[in-house]
């Protein structure tokens, strides 16, 4: 064990002075295209494997939103040789299969049709079905019989599992699709047969039942989860022209509707080899990996076209956006702004200004949770991707606090930075942390392949080693000068989730309250947070002010008049620090 | 051959390379993968024995060198934990004494001095008192290790419990727990222990909010001195150090801290999970969460490598594992199912299958995981998925000892649970040794479709009304002896169930 880890160190080379710490690995481009990086760590039994195709969901366009996901599924389904008895007829079934969907699709579209006029409810309700639309799926069903009665399952697994792959997976972004696994460091050359052999004969087997299951990981992670929901349609209010603003899992009627063929379609532009890079990290010779992938990967044709660059950018907004959604979560807040993408000149002051504010000893923890107590959690940060980006905060709101309450006084924060210059110590800290972090990324083997795949997905591996001294050179007049430039309300969407009502006791206070006196409060609320110690009299003379004319209030509106009362006297009694 | 690379050194590397690399990548590809032959691998599990040293007063250190990077690691693993709360105490003292260590400041710093030198630092603390053990992490930069060592050595002798710090931790509790029945999940997982180890048993207990108003910062300074004390320690310690000057460091620092009570056993559950089937409603969900099983076994059974080959098969296997194999790829019910067969450290741990399927058919997905329990116990597995089971425990073996904190942790762990550090020399010979009998046997013997519970959380409505494309299926006559039991969500901060 000890003697790969020494000699790894021999690998990494550290730069004087700083704490940087470089990754070098050996880069062999293919006559095709792609790119294989090699970081050996010779005596490590095992070896880190994997491989980024520059495709995500940002290359998909509506009426296929979810192929690029569904595409990552269909990419462990086997091959001409892996997954069937009986290649030939397995080709023959799956072609039988398109064709008897493409005429229950049109039965599905005459379904879907009288939904949208309001005939019928649900179009997947069997009793709207014709016999024509029954015998359609049954003849479907008996067909996947029969290919099943020649399909190895799960052969691509198996086979990995049996030889002592782990860990195998697979994840789809908006901009990337990476598969990953870990072998012992003597199936190297496994590694590269199964992946060469899935990027050169794909068999799109299963494809139906295959997109079922990813409506189940829809339901999962979606449509089952408390804010699932509502984040997807943040994003898709946040997002207005670009591709970024549909979900990575895809819209519902997409993946009902989605094709094989157009599964093959986006498979041959985007999963050709002058699309994709490869990584090892681990127990192997460099000299017999290049070998290798010169054998394996070398063989497979580059693409007649180049990928493209996504065409549509996003429109400049016009003015805040806002949306309030109820779920069963406790009050949060998100502030999102519109940014900058990945490798703009702006983003390492952004990230630097990220971590100012966020963890323990971040800005809005001292602030908004120990100091004014107004919030249980709060952080943010900046998240660039590929073509654009953005600046976002979250905050849930203390019980007895509003949502609101927690929005203004992140602005309040946001605005401390515009103004006053970050203290050198504070900025530092910061860079202390992303100078150990240099070091704590290289721990694991895996970790490694990962950052350099993700790396590649973006602008190029050597981003991992160029990222560290950027973001020791910020100062704190960058800091100053991108939060100005970026936080401004115009680029900016805010969601505010309140608590279902009925599911959880709300404050009792709120009971008696319609909704448009709710909404009142909480605007009370957001501009008593406002409020400073400079305030003071002006407060105590409003209440006064208020308490005489107590009788005069109508009735009806006593609930509410005693709830600002109560709000504004407890305002007075925190900014005059207790002493009331 | 195009080559990119920003340094000399790659360049002359790679041109050596081509030269070697010609004649290999000509050389014919194989048909099939199972046709290519492998070199054997030579990998020899670290020996326990050498890095273990006894520090005195039953403390344990297991120290693995590591000079690759300039990081020193340093675990303690805490014998104690919510088992062990004194009967004057609320159980909940132990997780909060647990959190509040680091949380809380010192004796010589305040929480937000503690936070702001520890961040200028980099260096990551954390602490934590679980169910039935606690854990207290340091990692930092070799250069502050004298000051961050001083640091931690403070935060787990002299934890100074500050009281806004532990109001602010009680209010973030308070706020987690009014989400309890927001996330299915949560639920399942809660409402499967209760169904396990029933409500009596420490395990199971869910705190309330007037037990937590109820701990008092003088109830965590009792807990702290009667539990976390160096009698109940074992370091892991990895990274950029010298075995000899670490143990004197920490030996310095625990020589004057005297030692208390060890802590004594795990309680065992007193009560039968009763078979039957349980629903919890929850409306506004499309998927139904379900498990399926009931009591397993402990950790030192000798069976233990035929029932992990056997829920391999099963449903640990991942793909390749009956379940999910049937439930996904077969029928494309679910994205994730599967079956966990875990050995309890103390007491009989849980064995339970699993899915999430969208409610229409949670009926037909379950009658499928239980045809898969009965048919291990009334057919031997193939040899092909014998073999694939062992393969991957035995070639995957490796992967436990891929960096030095993952061999001081793996140990450190085997002494906490009271276990033989030897294990790790045997563990492949052991499992290369099951047969297929053994696997049927240990079905036949640890597997009990009679004694199934069944949970179902999600909208129950839609969960029994079924799939109309397919009516075969009603999870209520899987129910056995007809046990059938609605179980309504409790109130979240008082967590009193109300019998329907």
């Amino acid at each position: 064990m000890r003697q790969f880890i020494v000699i790894l160190a021999l690998l990494l080379c550290v730069t004087s002075g700083a704490l940087a710490q470089q990754v070098q690995p050996v880069v062999h481009v293919l006559g095709n295209g792609m790119t294989v990086l090699l970081v050996p760590r010779p005596g490590d039994p095992n070896i880190s494997a994997g491989w980024i195709a520059r495709v995500g969901s940002v290359n998909e366009h509506p009426g296929i939103t979810g192929v690029a996901h569904l595409f990552e599924h269909m990419m462990f389904k086997g091959t001409n040789t892996i997954g069937t008895i009986d290649a030939a007829e397995d080709r023959r079934i799956i072609q039988h299969l398109d064709e008897l969907r493409a005429r229950i699709r049109k039965h599905e579209q005459e379904l879907l049709s009288q939904q949208r006029v309001g005939k019928i409810d649900d179009w997947r309700d069997p009793e709207h079905r014709t016999q024509a639309h029954q015998d359609l799926l049954k003849k479907f069903e008996n067909a996947l019989g029969e290919q099943r009665r020649l399909i190895i399952k799960d052969d691509f697994d198996r086979i990995y599992t049996s030889e002592g792959g782990s860990g195998m997976n697979a994840g789809t972004d908006y901009d990337f699709t990476v598969y990953f696994i870990n072998v012992p460091a003597n199936k190297l050359e496994l590694w590269f047969w199964m992946e060469s052999d899935r990027l050169m004969n794909p068999v799109f087997r299963e494809f139906y039942s295959e997109r079922n299951v990813v409506h189940e990981e829809r339901r999962l992670r979606t449509d089952s989860t408390p804010t699932g929901l509502l984040d997807e349609q943040f994003d898709a209010m946040f997002w207005e022209s670009s591709p970024y603003s549909w979900p990575v899992v895809g819209w519902p009627s997409d993946l009902y509707g989605l094709t094989r063929e157009e599964a093959l379609e986006f498979f041959d532009v985007n999963y050709a080899p002058n699309n994709i890079s490869a990584a090892l990290v681990g127990g192997f010779d460099p000299e017999e990996a290049i070998a290798l992938a010169e054998r394996y990967f070398g063989r497979i044709p580059r693409g007649e076209h180049e990928p493209e660059p996504v065409r549509t950018w996003e429109v400049k907004q016009q003015g805040e956006k806002r949306m309030i959604g109820y779920a069963d979560t406790n009050p949060k807040v998100r502030v999102r702004y519109h940014g900058v993408a990945d490798g703009h000149v702006d983003e390492p002051a952004l990230l630097v200004l990220g971590q100012l504010l966020s963890g323990r000893t971040g800005r809005l923890f001292k602030s908004l949770v120990e100091e004014q107590g107004i919030a249980t959690s709060v952080s943010g940060g900046q998240h660039g991707r590929k073509w654009a980006g953005y600046f976002e905060i979250q905050g849930t709101a203390k019980q007895g606090h509003s949502p609101e309450e927690v929005e203004s006084s992140i602005y309040a924060e946001l605005e401390k930075l515009k103004t006053q210059p970050v203290p050198d110590d504070e900025l530092q800290k910061v860079k202390n942390q992303n100078a150990a972090a240099e070091f704590r990324r290289l721990q694991s083997s895996f970790g490694l392949l990962l950052q350099l795949l993700i790396a590649e997905g973006y602008r190029g591996w050597e981003t991992i080693n160029t990222t560290g001294p950027e973001l020791q050179a910020v100062s704190a007049e960058d800091i100053r000068r991108v939060a100005n430039t970026y936080f401004v309300p115009e680029a900016r969407a805010v969601a505010i989730y309140y608590r279902n009502q009925g599911s959880e006791p709300e404050d009792p206070r709120l009971a008696g309250l319609d909704d448009q006196e709710r909404q009142q409060i909480n605007m009370i609320r957001q501009q008593l947070a406002k409020a400073t110690a400079a305030q003071l009299n002006e407060m105590r003379q409003q209440l006064a002010q208020m308490t005489g004319q107590a009788t005069q209030i109508p009735e009806e509106n006593q609930d509410m008049f005693q709830l600002v009362v109560e709000l504004i006297s407890k305002r007075i009694e925190e900014l005059a620090g207790g002493q009331e | 051959m195009t080559v990119r690379g920003h340094r000399q050194l790659t360049l002359t590397l790679i041109g050596l390379l081509a030269m070697a690399t010609g004649a290999i990548a000509q050389q014919e590809i194989v048909s099939h993968p199972l046709e290519l032959s492998f070199p054997e691998l030579d990998f020899q599990p670290p020996n326990g024995v050498a890095l273990r040293h006894a520090l005195g007063a039953g403390t344990v250190a297991y120290v693995v060198e590591d000079h690759a990077l300039p990081l020193v690691n340093i675990s303690i693993l805490i014998r104690n934990g919510e088992y062990t709360v004194p009967s004057m105490l609320k159980p909940a003292v132990a997780n909060l004494a647990g959190s509040q260590m680091r949380a809380g400041g010192t004796a010589s710093l305040s929480p937000a001095e503690l936070d702001e030198e520890l961040d200028f630092l980099a260096a990551q603390v954390a602490t934590s008192i679980g169910s039935t053990s606690g854990r207290a992490n340091m990692n930092c930069l070799v250069k502050d290790l004298d000051r961050c060592l001083d640091m931690f050595f403070e935060i787990l002798r002299q934890p100074r419990y500050d009281q806004e710090r532990l109001d602010l931790a009680k209010s973030q509790r308070l706020q987690q727990m009014s989400q309890r029945n927001d996330d299915t999940g949560g639920i399942e997982q809660r409402e499967w222990k209760r169904l396990l180890y029933g409500d009596s048993h420490f395990s199971t207990h869910a705190t309330t909010e007037a037990e937590l108003n109820a701990i008092t910062r003088d109830d965590l300074l009792v807990y702290h001195a009667y539990a976390v004390h160096p009698g109940n320690f074992i370091f892991a310690i990895s990274g950029d150090v010298q075995t000899e000057e670490i143990l004197d460091q920490i030996k310095a620092r625990l020589s004057d801290w005297p030692t208390a009570e060890i802590a004594g056993s795990v309680p065992s559950p007193d009560v039968k999970p009763q078979p039957g089937l349980y629903l919890v409603h929850k409306e506004d969900v499309n998927q139904g969460r379900v498990s399926i099983g009931h009591l397993s076994s402990v950790i030192g059974n000798p069976d233990r490598f035929a029932l992990q080959i056997m829920n391999n098969i099963l449903g640990g296997g991942g793909f390749t594992s009956r379940i999910l194999s049937r439930v996904r790829s077969d029928e494309g019910l679910a994205y994730s199912a599967g079956s966990v067969f875990e050995l309890g450290t103390h007491y009989d741990g849980s064995f339970r299958a699993f899915f999430q399927s969208r409610s229409e058919t949670v009926a037909h997905a379950a009658r499928i995981v239980i045809d898969e329990i009965n048919h291990m116990r009334t057919e031997k597995v193939s040899d092909e998925e014998l073999t694939n089971a062992k393969a991957s425990f035995i070639d995957t073996f490796s992967r436990n000892f891929a960096s030095a904190g993952q061999i001081a942790g793996l140990f450190a762990n085997l002494e906490l649970q009271g276990r033989d550090i030897d294990l790790v020399s045997t563990y492949r010979d052991e499992m290369a040794r099951v047969t297929a009998s053994d696997v049927l046997r240990v079905a036949q013997e640890y597997l009990h479709p009679d004694q199934l519970v069944i949970l179902a959380v999600g909208n129950i409505d839609d969960i029994l009304a079924g799939d109309p494309d397919n009516v075969a299926f009603s999870l209520e006559a899987m129910a056995s002896v007809g046990n059938i039991t609605h179980i309504a969500l409790p109130d979240p901060m008082t967590m009193e169930y109300v019998e329907h």
